[in-house]
């Protein structure tokens, strides 16, 4: 009985497998066909997913973005040469890894356009299939003349109908169910999408900015640390940190404002969790500090200088090199460098002695002012117009798992027979849940006493 | 000491009870005894609840309140109560003595390491201001019930792989149970990557910055994912797919465990 009845879903699934069958005749294939083959192969897919997954382990187990003499105090010469080689040192921007997932992208792009080529192109098997082989199949159900009309008007409204003839009916329900799995690729394929138009068209910056400091640009995460315009500028009006009677951090806020040409056109309080979006740039609270700056006055302009940060003016270029707070009994000081000509040269200002508080260097005076203690806030920048394609493929991997593995297709048949009709059904996986709903047909169609 | 830790304190005694009971029930195998074991299943989970519940009214007369679902003590709490939750609400599938003596073992384990280690942080501690954020409950919660589907399906695949023909439930349930574990699993695991990713754009400025906790979660659904395709694509059964279900929870014990003690990285807050 259960044979017949796997029989007749085989013939079903035939329909589909048969379809599957490249029907072509044997030729030598040439290259171009062959590697097309080996890029459309799932074989491949599952190869390149478990490289990317291999390759993601090492990226963990080897220390990511040290430097030299860091790996050589944990590795020998020549493992590190390796590390080296593949740049396992930053293991996730490798080429290699960059490749694998290229090809990955490229593999799952072509099986997933073959699959949906095949659903669409398939032929299902509608026959309406003889009374016997219904009466023999697991999930079936007979009704006299008298309760035939309640029986199909319940079965149509369950399910769709799909042939209508005067030996019976074809009825079905759960199609999507086997649009799951496309949407599921087509979701990871929308997501490597929008990663790479983040990639391509978006950057990822950082942005320090002293309590009452304004910036229009910020400096680029990764080798280069180019410079980026913002095209407005942000000031920091005040930072907080504030904290739980037991000392545990509790927020971060940096009260910012947004200024374009001149207006301050937004005010927002940066908190972690809760960026600042301006101009399809997002603006996140990272870090915070206190940073020592000296006050100078170099030819009656005042400058805050801070230690290692260049200072250029009137053709002088200065930067502080040293800070100490106490210099042979003299309180404290800053070691100046600068450029006389093209030769460098170094002073001490000393904010306590005349003398050598205001001093001349390149022919230009120069005057130190004072100490001052700011609290900084650091600024993660991000602008990613990919983001949305990301959170579109979400959503849209999520749909797919639901599709995919809580729907089930199912069909149902109806044949006419003398004394009534038989109704009999069974579900391609899920077979229990349609079992219950079997049972549930079969009392809507009895009465609650089937 | 806080009602909250009395209550969990013995919840991890009834779990340790439930382990003996099984231990009772393989050496005499008396219809009795199982039916005391799922009571003293039932009060364990009901106490469970109970103290997890408490935890976080306590957390709130401490003026922090939050769900307890924000540090590594309180996510072990949580995922011993999925675990046992899951073995209930699918006690039809699952009332097999070998699954549910597995389950609630690795329940009392996490229970006992999270109430004995000294490097577990018990007490109650205030939202640090990286946790400050709603993503926390779903993200933590579809994790850990991904976890405990998973640690199900790892049942399963051992008893598959190492189970001898008498006692067990057969092997075709045992694939069943596997499988089933993992279609909950995958989806969960899934929402749990994607609702972490969200969640680290608005508060880290990167979906995605390959910190080893996302890289091991990673690692995870492929290994889960070619779990599944093995299976529909290449036909794959039987002791394979047990063993990619093995190899699958000890990826997700590395993404628990090893990542928060021995990699540091963005999630350090969960040790």
């Amino acid at each position: 009985m259960l044979q017949k009845e796997e029989a007749l879903q085989l013939n079903v699934m035939n329909v589909i497998k048969n379809n599957r069958k490249t029907t072509e005749p044997k030729q030598k294939k040439g290259i171009a066909e062959t590697l097309f083959d080996l890029f459309i192969s799932k074989r491949l897919s599952m190869l390149i997913l478990a490289l990317i997954a291999a390759g993601s382990i090492l990226g963990t187990i080897i220390k990511q973005g040290a430097n030299e003499s860091e790996y050589l105090t944990v590795y020998s010469e020549a493992t590190y040469r390796i590390i080296n080689i593949f740049g396992l040192d930053d293991a996730y921007h490798s080429l290699w890894f960059k490749a694998l997932i290229v090809l990955f992208a490229i593999n799952l792009t072509l099986c997933t356009a073959q699959g949906l080529i095949r659903f669409i192109k398939e032929k299902r098997q509608t026959d309406i299939p003889e009374f016997d082989r219904l009466s023999k199949m697991e999930l079936n159900l007979r009704v006299d003349n008298e309760r035939k009309e309640k029986a199909i008007g319940v079965l149509k409204k369950f399910y769709r109908l799909i042939r209508d003839e005067n030996r019976g009916l074809i009825l079905e329900k759960g199609i999507p169910s086997r649009l799951g799995v496309f949407i599921i690729h087509g979701s990871i394929i929308t997501v490597l999408v929008g990663s790479f138009i983040g990639l391509v068209f978006g950057f990822k910056g950082f942005l320090i900015l002293r309590v009452g400091e304004t910036k229009d640009h910020v400096t680029a995460r990764g080798g280069h640390q180019d410079m980026i315009t913002l095209g407005f500028a942000l000031k920091c009006k005040d930072f907080k940190a504030s904290y739980y009677p037991e000392g545990q951090p509790k927020d971060y806020v940096s009260t910012v404002e947004v200024i374009e040409g001149g207006t301050i056109v937004k005010e927002k309080d940066i908190r972690v969790n809760d960026p600042l979006y301006h101009k399809g740039i997002r603006f996140y609270q990272s870090s915070y500090g206190k940073k020592t700056s000296f006050l100078f006055h170099v030819a009656d302009e005042a400058v805050a200088l801070t230690e290692q940060e260049p200072f250029q003016k009137k053709g002088l270029a200065l930067m502080v090199v040293r800070f100490a707070e106490e210099i042979h009994n003299l309180g404290p000081g800053v070691q100046i460098a600068y450029l006389e000509g093209d030769r460098p040269q170094s002073r001490w200002f000393l904010l306590n002695v005349e003398k050598m508080k205001s001093q001349v260097i390149g022919g230009v005076a120069v005057r130190f002012d004072e100490i001052r203690e700011e609290s900084y806030t650091g600024i993660e920048v991000a602008r990613d117009p990919g983001v949305f394609v990301v959170w579109t493929g979400f959503a849209l991997m999520l749909l797919g798992l639901y599709v995919n593995f809580f729907t089930y297709y199912r069909r149902v048949y109806v044949v006419s027979a003398a004394d009534g009709i038989i109704v009999a059904g069974y579900a391609l996986k899920n077979k229990e849940a349609f079992k219950k709903e079997f049972e549930k047909l079969k009392e809507d169609i009895y009465g609650s006493t089937p | 000491m806080a009602a909250h830790h009395k209550i969990l304190g013995i919840v991890t005694l009834l779990y340790l009870l439930l382990f003996f009971m099984h231990t009772i029930y393989f050496a005499w195998r008396k219809e009795k005894v199982l039916s005391l074991m799922r009571g003293a299943l039932y009060i364990a989970f009901g106490l469970h609840t109970v103290g997890i519940a408490l935890r976080w009214i306590e957390s709130y007369r401490l003026n922090i309140g939050h769900v307890p679902l924000s540090n590594f003590y309180e996510s072990l709490i949580f995922y011993a109560w999925c675990i046992i939750g899951l073995l209930i609400l699918l006690r039809k599938r699952l009332a097999h003595t070998n699954i549910t003596f597995c389950a609630s073992l690795i329940a009392l384990l996490l229970m006992g390491f999270a109430s004995i280690s000294p490097s577990v942080q018990k007490n109650i501690e205030p939202l640090v201001p990286a946790l400050q954020s709603n993503w926390l409950h779903i993200h933590v919660a579809t994790c850990f019930i991904a976890y405990a589907a998973l640690a199900i399906s790892f049942i399963a695949g051992m008893f598959y792989l190492v189970g001898q023909k008498r006692i067990m439930p057969t092997k075709e349930t045992l694939e069943e149970i596997n499988y089933k574990s993992i279609i909950i699993g995958f989806p969960m695991l899934t929402s749990g990557i994607l609702t972490g990713a969200v969640w680290a754009n608005y508060a880290w400025g990167s979906y995605w910055s390959w910190d080893p906790k996302e890289t091991w979660s990673l690692i995870t659904w492929i290994i889960y994912a070619l779990f599944l395709h093995a299976r529909t694509t290449r036909g794959w059964k039987g002791k394979a797919t047990a063993i990619i279900s093995v190899v699958g929870f000890v990826s997700v014990m590395v993404t628990y465990f090893v990542v928060n003690f021995i990699l540091s990285g963005l999630h350090s807050y969960a040790t």
